[in-house]
Order: C-alpha cells, then sequence, then structure tokens
C-alpha cells in the first residue's frame, strides 16, 4: 500500500515554489509543538456535499494564504512549508490549519572503506561511527533553526503517527533516549573508532591519513536539505574532518553521484536524502531491507545497496520481516522491535526529521486530514463540507489543476494534480482511512464480506470492520469448476478453473452487495447491469497479449504479477448481487485483502467506446503504446480524443457495437448498447467530455487552457420529483403535491377516494395506467402522476333505488294501513 | 518582374540566414541537452522511477525480486525506445535538427499539451495565443506609448517631465514581475478589486462574450506591470531617439520654415526614422512570443514562459529547443522580410544595378 518515493523525482514545481518563497521571504522562526493526534470518525456522505467545487491554479502559497483569508479561496491543496506563511495562518482569525507526516529527511552514508578506490579514508565505513552520527546532530536544533518548528525528531525508518510507529512506541522511545543529541559522547566515540585505524592520526584537532587531511564529501541538495546539510558539515569539521560540500540542489544533478555512481570510487561520503510517502502504510515492515540492506530493489539500480553489508543478524531478521515471515503479531512486534535497534547500530541511514506539512483552510470547512497526503486524500470528496450542511461553493487552489497526461479509465494520468480531481468522480466499494489505513465501506454498496482464508495464512482481522467483515480459518479454499480463470486471447472464450485445472486458493472472498443491478445509477443516467461487472474479463488478457490489438508491453508486468494472485471468480447471484473470488493475495490485515478484490462496477460503455479507439489504433490508452504507435494518447476530457471518441459513437451506434462480442453478447443486446451509447452522445453533447462515473460529483467543465475545474454534485442528477394529482374527490398517499427522491426509488401511491368516488384511472406521465388502487413508480426521472376520480354512480344508483324501493314500499304499506 | 541583382540578393540573404539558423538550432539542440549529458539523467531518473513505481504499486505485490528486475528491465527499455533515447544522442540530435527545420518539433519527453498530447508542436501552440494575447497586446500598447511619448518629450526637451522621465528612467532595471507583485499587493491584497492571478474566473463564464471580458480583467494587471516596467527607459530611449534625428539640419531647415510641429515631427523626424522604428517593433512583436517566465509564474498565466519554467526544471530538452526554434524561425523570416523591404524602399542601400 505504501507509496514512497525518492523527494524530487516528480515535484520540481513543488521544490521550485518553496525556494521562491524563501527567496521572497524572510524565515522568521516560530517555535512549535505538532504533536500527532489520534484518528477521527469519519462521516460520510456519498452524492457530493457541495453545490459546486470550482479546481483553480495557484502556485504561489503566498497569494494562496492571502486569497484564503479574503474568501476567494476555500482550501490550499498545497502544504505550506514556509514558517511565516505558516505564522500568517495561525494567527489569522478566519483561518485554520492540519499538519500532515509523510516527508522526511535523513542522512545517507557510504559504507565502502575503510580505503576507496582513489586511496582516501572513508569513516562511515565503521558502523560505530555512523551509530555515533546519531547522537552528533542534534535534531531539535534543526527542526527549531531551519524548519521554524514545523518537524519533529525522526530515528527509525517508519512515519511518526503511522500504525507501526504507535505499535512499537515503547522500543523507539527508549531509542529516542539512547541516541539523543550528546555531542561530547559522538566525539568520543567517533575519536575511539578512528585511533584504532591503522595510518589515521589526530594532529592539532584535525584527522590524517597517510599524512593527508581526511576529507569528507558532503553532496548536499537545495531547499531545507541545503540548511541541515552544512549544519552536519559544521558538525563534522568540529570534531576534526575536513569538509568539502557539494551543493547540488536537484534530483538530477545529485542521482548521479550518490545513486548511479560506484560508491567504492570515494566519490561522496555523506548526502542529505529525503522520501515521501504518500499514503500511510499500515506495514512498515519491509523498510528495514529496503533501506539497509543489498537485498533491498534499490541494490538493482544503485551500487550504493548493493554496497550495504548489514551484521549477519540484522540482514536476517530484515529479509524475515520483508518476506512476512512471523506467525503471530507478538513475534511480528519482537522481530521489529529488534530490527529498529539493529537499524541504529548499523546506521547507513542516520534519520533526521519528520517534516510536519502544515495545510490551510477557512476555518468553517470541516476537512479530515491525510496523515501522510495532508488535504491530498482521496477522501475528501465523500467528507469535505461547510457546516455539515449540503449546498454552497467550495473553491479549491492548488500548485497545478490538469496536468496535461490524458484522462482515461484504463492507464490514464498519474499525477496527484488529476487523481484528487478524478477521484471524486469515481466511486469504490471502499475509501481508505486517512488516518489508520483501513478501508471504510461506502454506505450502500456493499453489505457484508465474507473471507475463508487458509489456515496458517498471517492474517488478523481489526475490531474496526465487525460492522461487515467476517473472517474465518479452513483448512482448504476450494475453486469451484465454473469459476472463471482467464480469457483464451485466441479463441476468444472464457477459461473455467476447471478447464485450467486450479483447484485451490489461500483465500475465498464473498462479498454481498446491495441489490444494485438495475437500481445503481451512473452520471449519464444509465443504470448498472450484470455487464458492467463481467464485460471488461477479457480486457485484462487481451492488453497483455500480443496477439491482441489493445496489447500493450507497458502492462504485461502487472498482468504477471496480478495473474500471480488471482486465481478465479464468479457470480454467485444478480439479485442482490454476490460475487466471489479465489485469490492468493494475502496481508496482515483482513480487511486489505477484502479492498483489493471487492470493489464498484463502472459504465461499461465508456470504456468500450474506447476498446474500439484502441482496436482501430486511433488512439490507446498507454501513453508508451501511443507514442510508439504514433497515435494520441487516449483523453476522456479534452483534446483530438474527442473527436475521435464522438465518430466512434455514432459508428457505434450505427452498427451496435459490443466490445469482446463473443463474450458479451451473452450480457449486453444491441438495443440495450445503442442505449448506453445514446446517453454518453447526450452526455457529451452537454458537457463536451466523455468522462463518466458514479462519484459523489460529476466532472461538469473542464477548462484545459484556464486550467480550471468544475465539478457538481450526483445529487443535482439524482434528484427527481414526482408531481402528484387529483381529479375528482379524493386524495393520495403521499398526498398530493411535489415530492423529491434522491436517485432510483420505488414509490407506492395509494389512491383514497372521496366518498361516494372512486378511482376512474391513473394517468402518469399522460398515459393512462389503468384503476388498481395502488401504483408503484420508479424515480428513474420526474414523472407527473393524476390520480382521477370520478363520483361512484354505481353507488348512487344502487342508493337511489333502494331509497325509492323503501320509499315505495313505504307508501305501500301506509296505504295498506289506512284501508 | 523583379530586377535579377535582386533575386540575387534575396537567394543570397536567404542562404546567409538559413545557415545562420541551423547553426543557432544545433547549438541549441546541444545546449539544451548538455551535449548529451542530459540523456543520462534522464535514463537514470526513468529507471529510477520505474523501479520504485514497482516496489510501491500493490499491482506487483505477488512477483518475486527477479521477477520485478524482469519487469523493470522490460519497462526501462520500453520507456526508451518510447523516448528515443535508445538512439544514441549525437545521431538524435540530427533527427531533432531535422525535426527542428521542418517544424515537427518532436516528441516531449516529460511534458504533455493540455488536451494531453506528447507533440511539442501541440504543446507549444497551446501555449501560444495565450501568450500572444498577454504579451504581443502588451508589446504594441508599449510601442505606441514609447513612441508618441518619445516625440512629445523630444519636442519638450529640458521640460520638467522630460526630466521627470530622465530620472525616472533607471527604475526600467526593475523587472516587470516586481512590479507584478506590488500590483497583487495593491489591487488584490489591498484594494480587492482585481484578480491576482490566473486567466479566467473560475468556474469559468458559459458565455463567450463574459469568457473574453473575465480574460481581460485577469490581462489588467500582468499587462500594467509591463507597461510600468519598460515605461520610463522607452520613453527615455525613444526621446533621446528622435532627439538626434530632430537636431537634422533638414529638420531645423523645416522648423525654420514654420511648419507646424505636427508637421515636422510626421515628415522631417518620424519618416526617416521609419525603417530603425519598423525593425524594432517587428523584433518586439517577435520577442513578445516567447512569453515571460517569472511574470506569467507569479500570474500564474499559462503561457509559453511559464512552459518553458517546467521545461527547464524538469529538463525537457524537445520542449526547449521547440521554443527556441520557433523564435528562431521566426526572426530568421523577420530578418529576411526586412531585408527585402528596406532594399526595395529604401535609396540608401543598393542591391542591384549600376
Amino acid at each position: 500500500m505504501r507509496k514512497m518515493m525518492r523527494l524530487g523525482l516528480k515535484i520540481p514545481l513543488y521544490v521550485a515554489s518553496m525556494v521562491l518563497v524563501f527567496i521572497l521571504l524572510t524565515p522568521i522562526l516560530i517555535p512549535l509543538t505538532t504533536a500527532v493526534s489520534a484518528p477521527e470518525e469519519i462521516p460520510i456522505y456519498k452524492y457530493g456535499w457541495f453545490d459546486e467545487v470550482d479546481f483553480f491554479v495557484v502556485s504561489d502559497p503566498a497569494k494562496a494564504i492571502d486569497m484564503l483569508k479574503k474568501g476567494d479561496m476555500d482550501i490550499y491543496f498545497m502544504d505550506i512549508g514556509d514558517p511565516v506563511l505558516f505564522k500568517t495562518v495561525k494567527e489569522s482569525p478566519e483561518l485554520s490549519y492540519d499538519f500532515s507526516y509523510g516527508l522526511y529527511y535523513e542522512l545517507t552514508f557510504n559504507p565502502v572503506g575503510p580505503e576507496t578506490r582513489n586511496g582516501k579514508f572513508n569513516p562511515f565505513y565503521n558502523p560505530k561511527i555512523r551509530e555515533a552520527m546519531n547522537m552528533l546532530v542534534d535534531r531539535q536544533y534543526i527542526i527549531d533553526e531551519f524548519m521554524g518548528g514545523l518537524g519533529l525528531p525522526k530515528y527509525v525508518p517508519v512515519c511518526k503517527g503511522f500504525p507501526d510507529y504507535e505499535r512499537h512506541k515503547d522500543v523507539i522511545a527508549r531509542i529516542e533516549a539512547k541516541y539523543a543529541f550528546d555531542e561530547k559522547k559522538a566525539k568520543d566515540i567517533i575519536t575511539q573508532e578512528m585511533l584504532k585505524e591503522p595510518n589515521v592520526e589526530l594532529k592539532d584537532g584535525k584527522w590524517y591519513y597517510k599524512g593527508q587531511p581526511i576529507v569528507l564529501k558532503i553532496v548536499i541538495r537545495g531547499g531545507v536539505r541545503r540548511q541541515i546539510g552544512d549544519y552536519v558539515a559544521s558538525q563534522l569539521e568540529k570534531i576534526g574532518f575536513t569538509i568539502e560540500p557539494l551543493y547540488k540542489p536537484t534530483a538530477a544533478e545529485a542521482s548521479p553521484i550518490w545513486m548511479q555512481g560506484d560508491p567504492a570510487d570515494g566519490q561522496w561520503h555523506v548526502y542529505t536524502g529525503g522520501w515521501v510517502t504518500t499514503v500511510v502504510s499500515r506495514d512498515d515492515s519491509d523498510n528495514f531491507q529496503f533501506f539497509y540492506t543489498p537485498k533491498s530493489s534499490q541494490a538493482s539500480i544503485s551500487p550504493l545497496w548493493a554496497a550495504y553489508k548489514p551484521a549477519p543478524d540484522f540482514q536476517e531478521i530484515a529479509d524475515k520481516l520483508a518476506e512476512k515471515k512471523f506467525t503471530s503479531l507478538e513475534q511480528r512486534t519482537e522481530w521489529m522491535s529488534k530490527a529498529f535497534e539493529l537499524a541504529l547500530q548499523d546506521s547507513v541511514r542516520v534519520w533526521l526529521v519528520d517534516q510536519t506539512a502544515a495545510w490551510a483552510r477557512r476555518k468553517e470547512l470541516f476537512v479530515i486530514v491525510d496523515y501522510s497526503a495532508g488535504y491530498w486524500t482521496p477522501i475528501w470528496p465523500y467528507t469535505l463540507n461547510r457546516a455539515n450542511k449540503t449546498g454552497g461553493t467550495l473553491k479549491v487552489g492548488s500548485e497545478n489543476v490538469l496536468s496535461g497526461d490524458a484522462w482515461n479509465p484504463v492507464a490514464g494520468s498519474n499525477w496527484i494534480y488529476d487523481n484528487i480531481i478524478s477521484t471524486a468522480t469515481g466511486m469504490g466499494a471502499f475509501v481508505l482511512h486517512p488516518q489508520t489505513g483501513l478501508p471504510i465501506p461506502v454506505p450502500g454498496i456493499v453489505k457484508s464480506v465474507n473471507l475463508e482464508v487458509e489456515k496458517g495464512t498471517l492474517t488478523f482481522q481489526n475490531p474496526e470492520s465487525s460492522g461487515w467483515l467476517t473472517m474465518s480459518l479452513v483448512d482448504k479454499v476450494e475453486i469451484p469448476s465454473d469459476a472463471w480463470y482467464a480469457w483464451d486471447v485466441e479463441k476468444k472464450k472464457v477459461v473455467t478453473a476447471g478447464e485450467a485445472g486450479v483447484t485451490t486458493a489461500k483465500v475465498k472472498i464473498v462479498a454481498e452487495y446491495e441489490d444494485l443491478i438495475g437500481k445503481f445509477e451512473y452520471h449519464d443516467g444509465t443504470v448498472m447491469s450484470l455487464a458492467d461487472w463481467v464485460w471488461s474479463w477479457p480486457l485484462n488478457f487481451e492488453r497483455a497479449s500480443s496477439k491482441s490489438p489493445l496489447y500493450d508491453e507497458a502492462y504485461e508486468g502487472q498482468f504477471s504479477s496480478w495473474r500471480q494472485l488471482f486465481r478465479a471468480w464468479r457470480i454467485v447471484s444478480e439479485h442482490p448481487l454476490k460475487i466471489e473470488w479465489y485469490v492468493n493475495y494475502t496481508n496482515m490485515d483482513a480487511e486489505l485483502i477484502a479492498y483489493s478484490y471487492v470493489g464498484l462496477a463502472g459504465p461499461w460503455h465508456t470504456t468500450g467506446i474506447g476498446v474500439k479507439a484502441e482496436e482501430k489504433n486511433l488512439l490507446a490508452f498507454g501513453m508508451d503504446k501511443a507514442s510508439k504507435n504514433n497515435v494520441e494518447w487516449m483523453n476522456y476530457i479534452a483534446g483530438p480524443s474527442l473527436e475521435i471518441f464522438s465518430t466512434l459513437l455514432n459508428e457505434a451506434i450505427s452498427e451496435g457495437y459490443i466490445p469482446f462480442k463473443e463474450w458479451n453478447s451473452q450480457y449486453i443486446t444491441v438495443e440495450q448498447a445503442r442505449e448506453r451509447y445514446n446517453a454518453l452522445k447526450n452526455w457529451y453533447s452537454k458537457y463536451h467530455h466523455f468522462w463518466v462515473g458514479a462519484g459523489p460529483y460529476y466532472l461538469d467543465k473542464a477548462d484545459v487552457m484556464a486550467h480550471t475545474v468544475v465539478l457538481k454534485p450526483f445529487r443535482s442528477l439524482l434528484q427527481r420529483e414526482l408531481v402528484i394529482s387529483v381529479e375528482g374527490s379524493g386524495t393520495t398517499d403521499p398526498e398530493p403535491g411535489s415530492h423529491g427522491y434522491l436517485g432510483r426509488e420505488t414509490v407506492t401511491i395509494t389512491a383514497k377516494p372521496g366518498f361516494l368516488s372512486v378511482l376512474e384511472k391513473w394517468v402518469v406521465d399522460g398515459v393512462d395506467k389503468g384503476a388498481s388502487a395502488t401504483i408503484t413508480i420508479t424515480t428513474d426521472k420526474p414523472h407527473t402522476i393524476r390520480a382521477v376520480f370520478r363520483v361512484w354512480y354505481e353507488a348512487v344508483i344502487g342508493i337511489v333505488a333502494v331509497i325509492v324501493v323503501i320509499v315505495i314500499l313505504a307508501v305501500l304499506f301506509l296505504r295498506k294501513k289506512r284501508k | 518582374m523583379l530586377p535579377k541583382g535582386f533575386l540575387k540578393f534575396i537567394v543570397r540573404r536567404s542562404l546567409v540566414l538559413l545557415t545562420s539558423l541551423i547553426i543557432a538550432v544545433y547549438i541549441s539542440i546541444m545546449l539544451a541537452n548538455f551535449g548529451g549529458l542530459i540523456d543520462e539523467m534522464v535514463k537514470a531518473d526513468l529507471l529510477t522511477t520505474i523501479t520504485m513505481n514497482i516496489r510501491n504499486n500493490p499491482a506487483y505485490a505477488g512477483l518475486t525480486a527477479s521477477e520485478k528486475q524482469k519487469i523493470i528491465d522490460t519497462l526501462y527499455q520500453s520507456a526508451l525506445e518510447a523516448k528515443g533515447l535508445n538512439t544514441p544522442f549525437p545521431i538524435r540530435s540530427l533527427y531533432y535538427l531535422k525535426d527542428s527545420l521542418t517544424l515537427d518539433l518532436g516528441k516531449a519527453l516529460y511534458l504533455t499539451s493540455d488536451s494531453g498530447s506528447k507533440q511539442v508542436r501541440l504543446i507549444i501552440m497551446e501555449k501560444l495565443p495565450q501568450t500572444i494575447m498577454l504579451f504581443t497586446t502588451v508589446t504594441i500598447i508599449n510601442f505606441f506609448l514609447n513612441l508618441l511619448g518619445g516625440l512629445i518629450l523630444a519636442r519638450r526637451y529640458g521640460s520638467k517631465i522630460d526630466r521627470i522621465v530622465s530620472w525616472l528612467a533607471p527604475t526600467s532595471v526593475i523587472p516587470g514581475w516586481v512590479y507584478g507583485i506590488f500590483l497583487i499587493l495593491v489591487f488584490y491584497t489591498w484594494l480587492h478589486i482585481l484578480p491576482p492571478g490566473g486567466m479566467v474566473d473560475y468556474p469559468p463564464p458559459k458565455d463567450p462574450f463574459l469568457y473574453f471580458l473575465s480574460v481581460l480583467r485577469h490581462m489588467i494587471l500582468p499587462m500594467l506591470s509591463w507597461i510600468i516596467s519598460g515605461l520610463f527607459l522607452g520613453l527615455y530611449s525613444n526621446r533621446t531617439f528622435f532627439l538626434i534625428f530632430s537636431t537634422e539640419d533638414y529638420v531645423e531647415v523645416a522648423r525654420a520654415k514654420g511648419l507646424p510641429p505636427s508637421q515636422v515631427d510626421s515628415r522631417y523626424v518620424l519618416r526617416p526614422t521609419l525603417p530603425s522604428i519598423i525593425t524594432g517593433f517587428s523584433l518586439a512583436i517577435i520577442g513578445s512570443w516567447s512569453g515571460a517566465i517569472i511574470t506569467e509564474t507569479v500570474f500564474d498565466w499559462p503561457g509559453l514562459g511559464k512552459l518553458l519554467a517546467q521545461a527547464l526544471s524538469l529538463p525537457d530538452p524537445p520542449v526547449i529547443v521547440g521554443e527556441v526554434v520557433i523564435y528562431a524561425w521566426l526572426l530568421t523570416l523577420t530578418v529576411l522580410i526586412l531585408d527585402v523591404v528596406y532594399a526595395f524602399l529604401d535609396p540608401r542601400i543598393k542591391v542591384w544595378g549600376g
């Protein structure tokens, strides 16, 4: 689940803007305490809180704060790294702020030595010297002096506030105490270790190797890392080393030295590293192997990692943790605790600071902040609101809006600036809690999930999921022979598990959905059918097969990974929808297994039209494929793709196109296909794009030139009015008048005739619908219902007849009596 | 029918300018690519990004280390191929040159156009209208303001206003974006009457006319910042320029004959200076088409300047070269046209005949 990257790879503008801010404003230091708060309860509303959400570009944080104060912006989707600006936010009565913690800094050491190829001495080959470096740097000084208080001291390779930090708080506290800043102790250890080295001597407070000063080359990056690097250099200089700073502000400049260069060449000794984690990670047990050992995936691209030589016990425990070989949570805790201690003893990396990123907004907004990504949390469309009320406009400033990368549902833009908007237009069965990283069910989608897990699999259920998840351990998970295992690209047929000889899996997931088929609506007004769930089963296989026109080389790897973990699936029932998945994927958190497979189907026809475009080699879902085939990258919201889609849509309507028709003809009729394409055509003519989802908001307008986006709430499309009226004497239940409904509901209307009245007929949208006592209406669109009552002639005549008879009888009786 | 000598002159000038263009473009290609060194940075970046993506993407969680490595290698090779990095730089530089000269401009390494295309031509053409709209407009305004102001000041040489302009001329060393920040502070932060940046209101007006008005409103501050920045130096230099011409003997004679000042200006001062003015104007217009990096950034104006800033920070050499090539072509053509026009019109330039 973790998304971690070297800082500076995809955020050059962010760094540039930070630099600009630092140039324009003189930093004022403000002491702060930025403690991590407890996870919050999450209220979810899935139809869109605001009547309108506007995204626009404000790249300068100072300008953004000004706009926030004036009410021209409600929230800034970019963190405020500058202490001066943060002080402004803190002091402004109109504004509020939140913190996130996914960015962290460290010192990376060259571990090769004692002598590098150039004949120079490298003290950091010695783990004890590296370990002592933990005490030589004053983390709090770095935070106070260079970061304006926006940070927390860091000693271990997990982020503050993340689950693994909280689980091992006691061990980490001991480590923090043991390695607290102690310049003298650090100096003593380093001196002691240095003096053990042959040819090393200390003369007049300076270290020499074979008569030459020991020069330490420190690769120093830009931004705050420049100050950190200078500070570390001064600390090392104080204890007798000669320093040669190598200022390399960007990743592109520094990477060839520290990452791609061979550390044995001795071209550098210390690098001021930075890392970012973009989602809350629930399991950081592989961090030790990743950061400290030659078995790290980084070793294949970096000679530095290949040069790591951890102590055998550290390597062993790091491997066992990475491979999840623990058999109980207690054992995991024990190993993690040991690994934390061994990591400090190894210290090829000395962790310095978890940066506290501040995010600013108007005070009246209710916001759930992601511990890692701040306001960039995919849960915002469900939670961000003003005073717990629907309505109003939300004005969102962002450093960038519409990156320019294509939006498509298969292999579209991966930019956070795009994803944070597109996520509001799509809906899944779950959203991840931005603080615990556990899934929360979106209301009205999934009723329950049941997991059958093979005994011996290390998976645990958290108490938070007791309302929707049940888990049991079983001896064996058998796959039914009729479950779908694969798609044969050449024969164009489904391969069942029985045919493939696949019989067992590690986990069986059974999801029981609400009654969605025929009821759940997409933005363009089309209604979910079974086809939406099954149509794309061939797409995975077609994209991974060189025999298909949809083949994309870049997808092969992802497919083979998926294939190894995914065994088979089948649909057990349609009403209510019940699906079974058989998988080999396991996770320590049972909820995350369910989250990985239990989803919500999107509308088939929108992606289907993309399939048609790629089949004809007019567009391509993937960027690399588009580039190789010299066609445009498929973009559902702008550019030349729209014209192509528009033409293809007309073609699809006239020919009744069904994607993968050998398979899908059993789920989609030509008429149904045409109906879907016509809905999409109407959508395009109204909104000028083809981006259709089912999320809380729909894309009303994407102005790629002005880089602004307007979202509107799904509820505005779902609002349906039933206008009930009566003619004659009588009423109805519900009463005559206008009644509002959200989405597709089944409403039963009962006629209540007045005295001596009777229901003559129901007239629905001008059409006579008979005279039954009740009528059932589906709110698929606005309807007018008229209950027509008439005088109950039969009863009146009967009564009159009875009266006449009585009168006649009475007259006759009286006459007889007189006689 | 053009004289033979004139045609020969055009051909000769065209060849000289084309040669200059080819050399300039190739130098730009070499500089933008650091002589090919940038390939190594881009390759390292690609490899790291792919490796990190594979590690962090849960979709690859089921693979062993060697399987992941195989995928990394495949994706890396595929990305190299897609970006053309599998061809050695010296050969690729010639392709770049060919693309540049034919105005194909090739494909960007990282950047995409607003509509999602990798074609450098499209990326630039998408931004060009916004840049022309803002900076060409302001260049034209500046030009006429300075021209007329310069004439007036030349006429009032030594007056109070002339002295004030002379004193204020050094303030033009302050770049437009600095004034931009002050203007934002005054008109947005303080008065709150003009937008602090962007190109259009949000949500953008649906009515095209209102959209246009909204864009105009957003153009006021960036335009004003450039007008203020260039005003005093522009006035000063134009005034000095006209002053030199207005002290020519034939101007003095015209004045002595009692011609009204407006006639003296238009007939005896402006006319002989027209070639220089047209040259300056043409070059200023072309110059305006490259936008302004910091001004566009300060005002979040989606133009070529901001694009260049992005291309430089990534770096994305095809986009950098693309912008240079467009400018180089425009400059070359303008110079050629001006040469031809002068040769044809200016009797002092003799390119054919005895």
